[in-house]
């Protein structure tokens, strides 16, 4: 058996939600949601609905028999509207009918009033109006006010950043079966079937131990099913539980991007203050975050934003200010990278006007000031191990940063409508849920008696590769083939209270805990193969490669054998761990703390040709030296590494999410919203794991890769300003991410409006 | 209800999907080809009959080499009865609008989205998805390369990828570059696995010539 699936992949087999088999008699569940973005629910009628041929029944919030609640952290968000709405895309009912098509069809059907009230979209009008989601937090080191006066330069701006869409090719989806004790079994594309667990119990006021929760895998997550697959999984729960009988939920795309939120859409105001050598002295930002309508994981991913202002750099006088905006947008939530995106490039965009002002190149200041042993992050925390200037010198040389500059000069010296631009992106991303209590995380290992190995763990596969890195971690433990060792689906019958599998922890979190557990296994085979030779003390047991030794000499025992044998000398052969990140801490009152395990550190080079008659440009090249500690599975971190990029770049150059002046979503299909496809992505995607880079708090010395890749898109941006810049100096450029075509040629063609 | 398809006629394009579709509902007047021709089709030539809507209409599909006799309503699609009437769920649903290929198949060897290709529409016509391209028990060398080059992550992309290079391959056994990136350009993917995808294409046709 290969890791991640790959078989079934290929075949066709591998089973998702929206695949699994079901009863015969299952319905299928539909809903109805708001079209206006604030207003009152005058009335909502369900006769027309129920009169459609072939409809079960009609649920809204009054059929909820536990509590209309799915929020997380802060409890403001109803499973279904009652008598208020707060987005287009809002549900008020579910219709559950004998098909997808009917149940559909009634939703539509239901008559619903709502009488509109004043809606914001806007996140300086929703501040400005006392529409927050939580108080403003502030990070601050230093003391910024009065290093102003020792700046040579002090530059200052507005920075947008546009949101993304996940579009995880497998849309949200959720089966329920009802369970004969009166509980419910769920079987939901999530990344947080705890969550789903007690969500779904609360929902119908009964205790978690009921509901049973279930992920095979994932089509894809990135963020967008951590908290926001909760909700579809609990209606179909729900039209489980009331009708008897299993209930399936799967949105289509057009409703997965009309009811789901995105990435965050962020303004920031930034200063930047910098001595005459371009050491960055003193940094402030406000970072406005568009939060959506109702909390989901908004606070935690303003926090990640707050973390990660200062990047890859050591300044030393930092005030950083987050407020997230309660507004009337479908709600905004997890992406790749966790906000950690949004506060590097308002940086960057920093960094790029002070060049200017400086006179010199962004990637100067950059290498000026990178991080490295002995300094500390804004919220406390010392750097240590810091790879960094590491990561930056390699890439230099590796890549022949001096050649490539030269290149692109003479490039842009022959071609009058082409240009060429290459920045630099230096990227530092802190490791651990900044939620400290989530860092734990639960393994349960099993090894049947032919010597295969069954193992369950909080991670949720989505294509992270998660199983292939559990499974090599066992393999090197039990020192037995892989194909020995399965991974079961997620469950939480298996595994009680996980965490998300979210913030790049999966392989950390599970590994450790999947590595304690066979090691329990391995110390009782030990001792029982002692036993059993009868001349030996267990610590001069070994098993290496499926064989038995003792005292370094072979013996007659296999991997096979002494499994059985053990059974046989009644030995448990299943193990349960669990794993807490240590040493971690942080604390909200002061903001100051260690919240994260380790960082992952890297620099890309990028290259853009920009088209400068008709705006649009592609990426010539994106070369990164990167520090995935001593990698677990370098097939699996090459790809994390390709995909996130082309994620990245899509985020800064394609990507473009738009709402009417109702706040009705524009951007509702694949047609109109624009993902990387094979012609838009990098020409060419390099590679290099950084050498020499042990790290000790990670599964065997690994450091995880899932979210830092992102990072590197930022890149992109800055390579197409210097390609703009070459092709029109002057050019006034707005920091507005996504920097599309049209964007590109206002700021190259201003007053050129055509007429 | 039989559509004949031209091979040679912008085989690994969708132009030819949505013409088909649109033809046979008996609507098509004058659409666009991916080629960028108009092509002026009017449905009697076509010999589409108007069915009526919602009656169920029995029809012989021809999958993988099997024949599959079924009643199905005349709107549904192909895509629709592959999944929820016959089981075939290795092609997978992404947008039913034709604008990410997880649905794609092949239709006489070209590749289609079955979600813009009605049931009745693939009458007359040989189906493969990606449950026909094993050889036994043994991968087909389409399979193979995706396995060989790693050319997925969460492999919910991966059967509409397969069938597109499967159909590439058919009409193009040595594909030059820009033939592996038109013919993969119909089909996203979110994890960005393209890299290993391209390289997976240009591998299966060396395995097809045996190599
Ligand atoms: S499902 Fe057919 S193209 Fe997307
Ligand atoms: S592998 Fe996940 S969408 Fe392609």
């Amino acid at each position: 058996m290969e890791p991640r699936d790959v078989f079934l992949h290929v075949r066709g087999e591998a089973v998702f939600v929206d695949d699994a088999l079901l009863p015969a008699e299952h319905l299928f569940a539909a809903i109805r949601t708001s079209h206006v973005a604030h207003g009152h629910v005058r009335s909502l009628d369900i006769a027309p609905a129920m009169a459609v041929p072939g409809i079960y029944e009609v649920f809204t919030a009054r059929d909820i028999p536990g509590e209309n609640q799915v929020g997380k952290t802060i409890l403001d968000e109803p499973l279904l509207a009652e008598s208020e709405v707060h987005f287009v895309g809002q549900p008020l009912a579910i219709v559950v009918g004998e098909s997808a098509e009917a149940a559909r069809r009634a939703a539509r059907a239901i008559q619903v009033e709502i009488d509109p009230l004043p809606a914001i979209y806007d996140v300086r009008q929703a501040f400005a109006e006392g529409s927050l989601i939580a108080p403003p937090r502030t990070f601050s080191s230093g003391d910024v006010e009065s290093a102003w006066e020792q700046c040579s330069v002090v530059v200052s701006g507005t920075v947008e950043s546009g949101s993304q869409e996940h579009v995880y090719m497998e849309t949200q989806s959720a089966f329920a079966l009802p369970t004969d004790r009166g509980g419910v079994k769920v079987v939901s594309a999530t990344q947080s079937p705890s969550m789903v667990q007690l969500v779904v119990a609360r929902i119908l006021g009964l205790p978690m131990h009921e509901v049973e929760v279930e992920v095979p895998r994932l089509g894809g997550g990135f963020g967008g099913k951590e908290d926001q697959a909760t909700h579809w999984a609990a209606m179909a729960a729900l039209a489980a539980w009331r009708l008897k009988k299993p209930v399936k939920l799967v949105l289509t795309r057009h409703e997965d991007m009309t009811m789901t939120g995105k990435r965050h859409p962020y303004l920031s105001d930034y200063k930047l203050g910098l001595d005459a050598e371009g050491h960055m002295l003193a940094y402030e930002v406000t970072f406005y975050q568009n939060g959506g309508a109702v909390a989901d994981l908004s606070p935690a991913i303003l926090e990640r934003s707050l973390f990660h202002a200062t990047n890859a750099y050591a300044i030393p006088h930092v005030k950083a200010v987050g407020i997230s905006c309660r507004t009337h947008l479908p709600p905004n939530t997890a992406f790749r990278g966790f906000g950690g995106p949004q506060a590097l490039f308002v940086l960057e965009c920093a960094i790029f006007k002070a060049a200017e002002a400086l006179g010199v190149e962004p990637r100067e200041i950059q290498k000026r000031n990178l991080l490295q042993d002995g300094d500390a992050f804004p919220y406390g925390a010392r750097v240590e191990r810091c790879r960094q200037r590491r990561c930056w010198d390699v890439a230099e040389q590796k890549y022949n940063l001096q050649a490539g500059l030269k290149e692109v000069r003479q490039y842009n010296g022959r071609n009058a409508w082409r240009k060429k631009g290459l920045a630099l992106m230096p990227i530092c991303f802190g490791i651990s849920f900044t939620s400290t209590f989530l860092n734990q995380a639960g393994a349960f290992v099993n090894v049947y008696v032919d010597g295969s190995v069954g193992i369950s763990t909080s991670a949720v596969e989505m294509g992270q590769g998660v199983n292939a890195k559990i499974q090599e971690v066992a393999a090197r433990i039990f020192s037995i083939r892989p194909e020995r060792i399965k991974l079961e689906t997620t469950s939480t019958s298996r595994i009680a209270n996980m965490p998300p599998t979210a913030a790049s922890t999966g392989a950390d979190l599970n590994g450790h805990a999947t590595r304690l557990a066979c090691l329990d296994i391995v110390e009782r085979l030990k001792d029982a193969a002692a036993r059993c030779l009868g001349k030996n003390a267990p610590h001069e047991i070994e098993i290496r490669d499926e064989a038995v030794y003792a005292s370094g000499e072979a013996t007659e025992l296999t991997w096979e054998k002494l499994v059985n044998l053990a059974y046989f000398d009644r030995v448990s052969l299943c193990a349960q761990a669990h794993c807490a990140t240590p040493d971690i801490f942080f604390d909200r009152d002061t903001n100051k703390g260690n919240p994260f395990a380790y960082y992952a550190y890297g620099t890309a080079l990028v290259e853009a040709s920009l088209d400068c008659l008709r705006g649009t440009c592609s990426i010539d090249a994106v070369r990164v030296v990167h520090d995935f500690g001593r990698s677990l599975h370098p097939l699996v971190d090459l790809g994390q590494m390709e995909g996130g990029i082309v994620q990245g770049v899509g985020w800064m150059l394609l990507e473009e999410v738009m709402h009417d002046a109702d706040g009705r979503l524009l951007t509702d299909t694949l047609a109109t919203y624009k993902i990387p496809d094979i012609h838009s992505i990098p020409g060419e995607i390099q590679v290099h794991f950084l050498e020499d880079a042990e790290n000790p708090p990670g599964i065997f010395q690994s450091k995880t890769v899932g979210e830092p890749p992102f990072l590197y898109g930022i890149g992109a941006y800055f390579a197409l300003l210097q390609a703009m810049k070459a092709f029109r100096p002057d050019a006034h450029i707005p920091f507005s991410s996504p920097m599309t075509p049209e964007k590109v040629l206002l700021a190259l063609y201003p007053g050129d409006r055509p007429v | 209800m039989t559509q004949k398809h031209e091979p040679g006629e912008c085989r690994c394009s969708r132009g030819l999907t949505r013409r088909g579709f649109l033809s046979t509902v008996g609507a098509g007047v004058a659409v666009a080809s991916a080629a960028g021709k108009l092509a002026a089709q009017p449905a009697a030539s076509q010999g589409a009959d108007v069915l009526p809507s919602a009656e169920m209409t029995p029809i012989t599909l021809n999958i993988n080499g099997r024949t599959h006799r079924l009643l199905v309503e005349p709107r549904w699609s192909l895509l629709f009865v592959l999944r929820e009437r016959l089981g075939l769920t290795g092609t997978k649903v992404g947008c039913e609008r034709g604008e990410c290929g997880a649905c794609t198949v092949l239709m006489d060897d070209l590749p289609r989205y079955a979600c813009m290709t009605l049931a009745v529409e693939a009458q007359g016509s040989e189906i493969t998805t990606l449950e026909g391209l094993m050889r036994g028990e043994e991968l087909g060398g389409v399979q193979q390369a995706f396995v060989e080059e790693d050319a997925f992550q969460c492999g919910y992309c991966t059967p509409g990828q397969i069938m597109a290079v499967e159909g590439l391959l058919r009409a193009h056994p040595e594909p030059s570059q820009e033939e592996i990136q038109m013919g993969l350009s119909g089909n996203l993917c979110r994890c960005g696995a393209y890299v290993h995808i391209f390289k997976a294409a240009g591998r299966a046709a060396q395995l097809k010539r045996g190599q």
